[in-house]
């Protein structure tokens, strides 16, 4: 129940998020979606889902990478947000609200799956074995022309757990260090420290995939499909 | 504001640099390679230079991640519908969404 209420104070937050609020700028019809939703109209509340399902489930399935967990977790933040949107009060942008009510709801899974506290700081701090080695790289290969969005994508996708929540929450979703150590419950240097051990490992996953293509191997998802 | 000090940005060797590399990140959203006090060093460290760089593009690329890539089966819509439907049995008012 205490991380319940913590989450839904989370979910509703004071004050604005700047870098989010740039990065979600209302959409049209939206506000008056969300003023009719609040009333109760069935049509609004399906007009915000038409609108948003797409970005938290993609939200869901990068924070899970796994199909199913990411289907139930779309369908439980759509539930949450349809008994609670009458608390929503404009403070943010809707979709700030959403997508934070939507990384609680993970993380709240997450935990009851067995990454309590303590193993969730052993996810976010890997052991050194599985920390990114010191490497400066040679001048004459880097990654400017050989990132795309696909090869981004996978290689996220390899991350261990905790390196891949911070890089998803700080570099795609645009959350900053001091909302990411709040929801993680851990600091504001560990967030940054494991931002950047992310973005390492990605330079090591993304160099090593530049190299020469194994024989006959078969493209990869990059997520899991749904467990049978 | 940060409580982290920084090395002395014309002496410091490259493993201080890498130290203090989530910090020059977090300070300088995200475009060390830009930092006026880093010019020096970065010419004269060309590995670090490139490090810096290649970070930079990841930085850069996630942000074509934010726009989704995927969509949920028809089925988590369904399951909605039903789950509200059970949670106010016989309601006639409560809004049970029609498909979007």
């Amino acid at each position: 129940m205490d991380l319940q209420g913590q989450s839904m104070t989370q979910m509703h937050p004071m004050k604005p998020a700047p870098a989010i609020f740039k990065r979600n700028p209302p959409i049209a019809g939206e506000a008056e979606a969300i003023e009719r939703a609040k009333n109760g109209d069935a049509e609004a509340f399906s007009r915000l889902y038409a609108l948003h399902k797409r970005r938290v489930y993609t939200l869901c399935l990068r924070m899970l990478g796994n199909v199913s967990e990411a289907e139930d977790m779309t369908q439980e933040a759509f539930l949450h947000l349809f008994r609670k949107i009458g608390s929503f009060r404009g403070e943010s942008a809707f979709s700030t609200w959403l997508h934070r009510l939507t990384v609680n709801l993970v993380l709240m899974h997450l935990r009851k799956k067995g990454l309590n506290l303590v193993s969730l700081e052993e996810t976010i701090n890997p052991s050194d074995e599985d920390t990114p080695k010191r490497d400066f790289g040679s001048r004459d290969m880097h990654l400017a022309g050989s990132v795309d969005r696909v090869a981004l994508e996978r290689a996220v996708a390899l991350l261990p757990p905790g390196y891949r929540m911070v890089f998803i929450l700080h570099d795609v979703e645009g959350f900053e260090h001091n909302e990411i150590a709040e929801m993680l419950e851990c600091s504001t240097g560990n967030s940054k420290s494991q931002l950047h051990k992310a973005r390492l490992r990605l330079r090591e996953i993304l160099r090593r995939s530049e190299g020469p293509a194994p024989e006959q191997q078969p493209a990869q998802p990059a997520f899991k499909e749904a467990a049978l | 504001m940060t409580d982290f000090e920084f090395p002395n940005f014309d002496t410091m060797t490259p493993a201080e640099f890498e130290s203090c590399l989530p910090e020059l990140f977090a300070n300088s959203n995200g475009s060390v390679s830009t930092d006026p006090r880093l010019q020096t060093f970065l010419r004269n460290n060309p590995d670090c230079a490139a490090l810096v760089r290649d970070l930079e593009t990841i930085a850069e690329h996630a942000k074509s991640l934010f726009e989704p890539d995927y969509e949920p089966s028809d089925a988590v819509w369904d399951n909605i519908q039903n789950k509200l439907r059970q949670e106010h049995p016989g309601e006639n008012n409560h809004p049970v969404p029609a498909k979007p």
